[in-house]
């Protein structure tokens, strides 16, 4: 595996999911072999977003991720009896499922492995950061100022654990009117570019409120084979560009530090 | 900072070349005795809650590895393994 990214935020809903998702088309299609991991244990969404070709099965000792049109893909909504099932464990179960995804998951020699996060920040994101060296971290937003203070807390959880923040998204950040090509920001406008300046953290980016996103996420195809003049192809494209430039220069920079550490005692 | 090379140097020390060129070595008891886990150490003071000389200075360790990008992880043949060995907690013991 290149590269672990890591999609966080503080809150949910706010399309930690439907960037995930959507960045991984957009790094298929720059020609990038793509794993999703989906660690939301308790509120799975991938699998309704990027409907398998071919189901996750076993081999030997291992799990062979689903797919879908050469995106790999692992989620807890796989192994559950019905879409709707809720899943009630306490953490330590959550915990050993993270680990099984890790560690039992064959997921070959992937470019970019992606991480879609629970919100908030709690012991599943601390399992996250622990077992998976990860090359980087990306934060998404809303604009108003309730999400900005949430997202806040996920900058702070990567910086503790010494990942790099590649940067911010702000999500439904605006929306045009498609007739007069105005835009309207019913949540606020510029939220995230002020928190970034803040934090000291790149802007990647804002999508727009486009029912696109929303209806393709829904119906599981991919946002990239719509017209190719919408404008959230444009923002993810250019999000999924700049990330990928920005691990690349990260490995040269850093190095050759070791990423992964087992030391047995003679 | 991170880790360049981890290496096992006798029975009872290893030695870490960091990123930067410094090179450290490490003795398993003393870092035991660092152990930062709830059961050996104080939340609220950082004070020790074991006694340093319960641990044994010929402890070794079965094996070590990485906590994420941050920190390691020791098992050690005896006495406590819990505790997370952050880079930045093994660049201020030396």
């Amino acid at each position: 595996m290149k590269f672990v990214l890591g999609i966080a935020a503080g809150k949910g809903g706010v399309g930690k999911s439907s960037l995930t998702v959507n960045l991984a088309w957009c790094l298929k299609k720059m020609g990038r072999s793509v794993g999703i991991m989906d660690a939301d244990v308790y509120g799975p969404s991938i699998r309704k977003m990027l409907p398998e070709d071919t189901l996750p099965f076993n081999r030997e000792e291992k799990i062979i991720p689903a797919e879908k049109k050469g995106i790999k893909s692992i989620s807890m909504a796989y192994f559950l009896k019905e879409e709707e099932q809720a899943v009630i464990v306490r953490a330590p179960i959550a915990n050993g499922i993270i680990k099984q995804f890790f560690h039992s998951v064959e997921w070959g020699n992937l470019d970019c492995l992606l991480i879609d996060f629970p919100p908030g920040t709690g012991d599943i994101q601390l399992t996250l950061m622990q077992e998976g060296s990860l090359s980087g971290g990306i934060v998404i937003t809303t604009p108003q100022e309730v999400a900005l203070q949430d997202v806040s807390k996920a900058i702070a959880l990567f910086h503790q654990m010494q990942v790099p923040v590649l940067g911010l998204v702000e999500n439904m950040s605006y929306f045009q009117d498609p007739l007069s090509e105005r835009r309207y920001y019913p949540l606020g406008k510029g939220g995230g570019l002020r928190l970034c300046h803040k934090e000291g953290i790149p802007f990647l980016g804002e999508i727009p409120l486009d029912e696109n996103i929303s209806r393709c996420c829904d119906e599981g195809i991919s946002l990239l084979d719509g017209p190719q003049e919408n404008k959230s192809i444009q923002a993810f494209e250019a999000i999924a560009k700049d990330i990928w430039e920005q691990l690349v220069s990260f490995e040269k920079l850093e190095g050759n530090y070791l990423k992964k550490i087992h030391l047995l005692w003679k | 900072m991170f880790i360049r090379k981890i290496f096992q140097k006798d029975q009872y020390r290893f030695t870490i070349e960091w990123t930067d060129g410094k090179i450290s070595d490490y003795r398993l008891s003393d870092l035991q005795r660092q152990c930062t886990c709830a059961q050996c150490r104080d939340e609220k003071t950082g004070q020790p809650l074991v006694n340093p000389d319960s641990i044994d200075d010929r402890v070794q360790a079965v094996r070590i590895v990485n906590v994420g990008r941050y920190a390691l992880r020791i098992d050690f043949t005896k006495g406590c393994s819990k505790g997370i060995y952050s880079f930045s907690l093994l660049r201020t013991l030396v």
